[in-house]
């Protein structure tokens, strides 16, 4: 290899043992953009934690702490502790999980921790069920979805756990929503993550995974985009738990997103139908938030 | 507690990477950087690397995209004005909103070139002990000279007029293409090196004599004769070409009150819209319906937007001259079935004849040539190109431009010499078999439009031949955006003078307008697929070529569907 290649890899080691087309993968790049090297990263149980490196090897030129499967948010608060006792300010402490870890198994420490306001990012990378271990469904799993635990014409007949509301009930300093397929607005939530120090940051990742849902690998970032663009999945950040931000508004029906993966085939027009009317609710709802911030932000201006 | 039992605060760490798992062996399709063939390239008569262009313009390398035109198109301020560019016709942002304006931002590119009085490169190939004569100082002519000279060998031009130029010169009116526009790019060609001899006709026996003097002779003496419309009365009327050339010269008489204008080509819409500023009343008579006549459409446009009348389906049966000008009878037709030439035809309709009265009639309906040796005789033992023809013997004789193209305009003129040019070095260097095949070689995508860069081996030359189409852009990169408005005189006020009546874009608007575009089939450096792979097996190299890290892709393919612009292809691992 001639010396003028550029062979950056920002802060990954290639050879990582994700699937080809992993969600994850894309989330840990885009991520470390945005935190840089001064990170530590705790990983529970999930995907990342094989995916970081069967020991002796790691995936990452950030250090990792292996943690067990409900105590990413406390083991995070434990480590920023360390650094605290060692005067180590500048390093940002990063919880790294995945649905499970955060929707289910690691839900009580969050809340602990968010309650203390601990000063870490909780991110949690959502690929919508329990990967790892052969595609059984989370809290995260939405609404119509078929998975190995809810099978054939028992697919899942519950909503998706709301954990953005969960989380801005905590009133934290910052909660947002980011997208693999969405690099720019990614990496910025990361960024600004990073600057807040002092409390607990909360940022919710969608993660595709080719393998459990029944996509192509090499349409890991058009399912990802599509599923912003059909507001399944809307980009939006809340600060201190109240001041809620859109930041991109979706244009096309679910059917475009659902229809693409095996993981909806069965749906009818009529169950694509009522899930269009909750996301649209949804949606409605989120848009509400935003005018009420606003309606609040200007009253609250000083008058001139 | 026994001491030894008593747990010790230790931590397995991981100390290698992952770098040792060679996860490519999982991989069974590979992503492969392919770049193909933009639909306008190819659709461009010279064949000119328009998506390059356009991404140079956009990055405002504006001297760069001026650069790039002139490998394969030596005349961008000109063909910027006058080129009917079926590249638009054939751009795939059509199908999203609106295709990009190709000629507009020619047109700037090139004026850019003119302003900053760039020279053209020097010659890319190995000189060659090898000298052609040209006769004909038209877009053909020149365009050979330049190619020719690009190609190392020694051209020399013989222009029977006392000014190079040709058609560009005399035929087109200056409020399409001002005289300056027109001697700078001359003079640049002059300049790189193709010697140009005016008021230096040439005839049967000069041409045997410069046959002898040369390697090889080209002759592109382009189309000189007026076609004849057979009526009676034809002398009342007055040739069209005739009267465009005078008006160049200044030397017309100027017309007033109603005229008529017989013709449906783009002559008769030059010669209205002349006739309009010098103050008279102009009526395009044309024989088939409107949307028959062979007039590019924006031109036709124009005219009537300037106030010249069409008046269709109407054939002139005789004119008269009287005292006060001409009486034309002219009979109605009708839309027929389609002819053997794919148009529809016009017949008589059941109507009888009308007279209409003008103060002069003009003719425009276009040229042949003026002299049976101005193309090749049909039984020489010629290689026959799709732009031009060369007829092998002691000596080479080679036609070229209008005489020999399938279809006449300043860029299929310009293809035609470099098709010749390319010919010609081929034949020089490789021998009469060569020929075919290096002209075949160099085609865009399916061709005809001929590539110099494939020729001489550029980076164009590892480009696929498969012309992208809109299903192989990725759209989710691009936001319909509006096309940029090309600034023109207020028809009125155009039609005033000779002043020229479409302006140069702003900067910014080129800039802009550039932006716009897909850049089909190639690298732009958008950098998706390195943004996206999961492995971050996208490696840099030098000038921004991209390869990928096979030891560690696992060939999810994500790359190539997100690359935007079909730069990207996955391919079947092989056993």
């Amino acid at each position: 290899m001639s010396e003028s290649i550029n062979a950056d890899r920002g802060l990954t080691y290639p050879g990582n043992l994700g699937c080809p087309g992993c969600g994850a993968s894309i989330a840990i790049n885009h991520a470390l953009k945005g935190l840089g090297e001064k990170t530590v990263l705790v990983i529970p149980a999930c995907c990342f934690a094989i995916m970081a490196g069967p020991y002796p090897m790691t995936a990452l030129k950030v250090p990792i702490l292996h943690t067990a499967f409900a105590t990413a948010a406390v083991s995070a608060a434990g480590v920023r502790a360390g650094l605290d006792m060692q005067g180590d300010t500048e390093t940002t402490v990063v919880a790294w999980a995945g649905d499970g870890g955060t929707f289910d198994i690691g839900i009580q420490s969050l809340s602990g921790t968010a309650e203390r306001n601990d000063d870490i990012i909780f991110v949690c990378y959502d690929n919508e069920a329990y990967m790892n271990t052969g595609v059984q469904r989370s809290s995260a799993t939405p609404y119509g979805t078929r998975t190995t635990t809810t099978p054939g014409a028992g697919w899942k007949r519950t909503r998706k756990k709301n954990i953005m509301e969960i989380m801005a009930a905590h009133r934290i300093p910052y909660a947002a929503t980011a997208n693999i397929a969405f690099p720019d607005d990614f990496i910025r939530k990361f960024a600004k993550a990073r600057e807040m120090r002092g409390g607990t940051r909360f940022i919710h990742v969608f993660s595709s995974c080719p393998t459990g849902w029944g996509v192509a690998s090499s349409l890991a970032i058009k399912i990802a985009r599509l599923a912003t663009r059909s507001n399944i999945f809307p980009l939006y950040e809340i600060e201190n738990g109240t001041d809620w931000t859109l930041n991109l508004e979706g244009d096309l029906p679910v059917g475009d997103y659902l229809g693409a993966q095996g993981r909806f085939r069965h749906l009818t027009p009529e169950d694509l139908e009522q899930i269009q009317q909750e996301v649209d609710a949804d949606l409605a709802l989120i848009q509400e938030r935003v005018a009420a911030t606003r309606v609040r932000k200007a009253h609250l201006k000083p008058e001139t | 507690m026994i001491a030894s039992l008593r747990p010790t605060l230790l931590f397995p760490v991981s100390r290698t990477s992952t770098e040792a798992n060679r996860t490519g062996s999982w991989r069974f399709v590979r992503p492969v950087y392919r770049f193909k063939t933009a639909p306008c390239s190819a659709a461009c008569p010279a064949g000119i690397d328009i998506p390059t262009v356009e991404m140079l313009a956009s990055r405002g390398q504006i001297h760069d995209a001026w650069a790039h035109i002139c490998r394969e198109n030596p005349f961008p301020a000109v063909c910027g004005r006058v080129c009917f560019h079926p590249c638009e016709d054939a751009c795939n942002r059509a199908e999203l909103d609106a295709p990009i304006a190709i000629n507009a931002l020619e047109r700037y590119i090139g004026d850019a070139g003119l302003a900053a009085c760039s020279p053209l490169v020097s010659p890319a190939a190995a000189l060659l002990q090898r000298e052609v004569a040209i006769v004909g100082a038209g877009p053909a002519g020149l365009a050979a000279g330049y190619f020719l000279t690009q190609l190392g060998i020694s051209a020399e031009i013989f222009e029977s007029t006392e000014e190079p130029g040709g058609v560009l010169r005399w035929g087109i009116p200056s409020y399409r293409l001002p005289k300056a526009v027109l001697a700078a790019e001359i003079d640049r060609i002059a300049a790189a090196g193709v010697k140009i001899h005016c008021n230096r006709p040439v005839n049967p026996d000069t041409l045997a004599e410069m046959a002898a003097r040369y390697d090889a002779v080209l002759v592109g003496a382009g189309l000189a004769a007026p076609l004849r419309l057979n009526i009676s009365g034809e002398a009342s009327i007055i040739d069209g070409l005739a009267f465009l050339k005078q008006v160049q010269a200044g030397s017309a008489p100027v017309a007033s009150g109603e005229v008529a204008v017989i013709g449906g080509g783009n002559t008769a819409i030059d010669v209205a819209r002349t006739l309009l500023r010098q103050g008279a009343r102009p009526t395009i008579v044309y024989r088939r319906r409107r949307q028959d006549m062979p007039a590019f459409g924006h031109e036709i446009a124009a005219a009537e937007a300037e106030g010249v009348r069409i008046v269709e389906l109407m054939a002139p049966v005789s004119a008269a001259a009287d005292g006060n000008g001409v009486r034309m009878t002219l009979q109605p037709m009708r839309a027929a079935e389609v002819g053997a030439d794919g148009r529809v035809r016009a017949v008589p309709a059941k109507q009888p004849p009308q007279e209409m009265r003008f103060k002069a009639v003009f003719s425009g309906i276009g040229a042949g040539v003026a002299e049976p040796w101005h193309r090749p005789a049909d039984e020489a033992d010629a290689i026959r190109l799709s732009h031009c023809a060369i007829c092998r013997g002691t000596p080479t004789v080679g036609y070229i431009g209008d005489p020999v193209t399938a279809e006449n305009s300043v860029a299929h003129a310009i293809g035609s010499g470099k098709q010749a040019a390319i010919a010609l070095h081929a034949l020089f260097t490789e021998g009469p078999e060569a020929v075919a095949p290096a002209v075949d070689r160099c085609r865009v995508g399916p061709g005809p439009a001929l590539s110099m860069e494939i020729y001489l081996n550029g980076e164009r030359s590892r480009r696929n031949g498969r012309v992208v189409t809109f299903a192989d852009v990725n759209t989710d990169y691009f936001l319909r955006a509006e096309r940029c408005a090309i600034p023109a005189l207020a028809p009125a006020a155009a039609a005033n003078g000779f002043e020229e009546a479409v302006a140069t874009l702003k900067p910014r608007d080129a800039l802009a307008e550039a932006a716009r575009c897909f850049n089909c089939g190639i690298c732009n450096d958008c950098d998706n697929c390195r943004i996206f792979c999961p492995e971050q097996t996208i490696l840099v190299g030098e000038g921004g070529r991209r390869s990928v890290d096979l030891d560690y892709c696992k060939g999810c393919g994500i790359c190539t569907v997100e690359c935007p612009r079909c730069a990207m292809d996955m391919e079947e691992e092989s056993a």
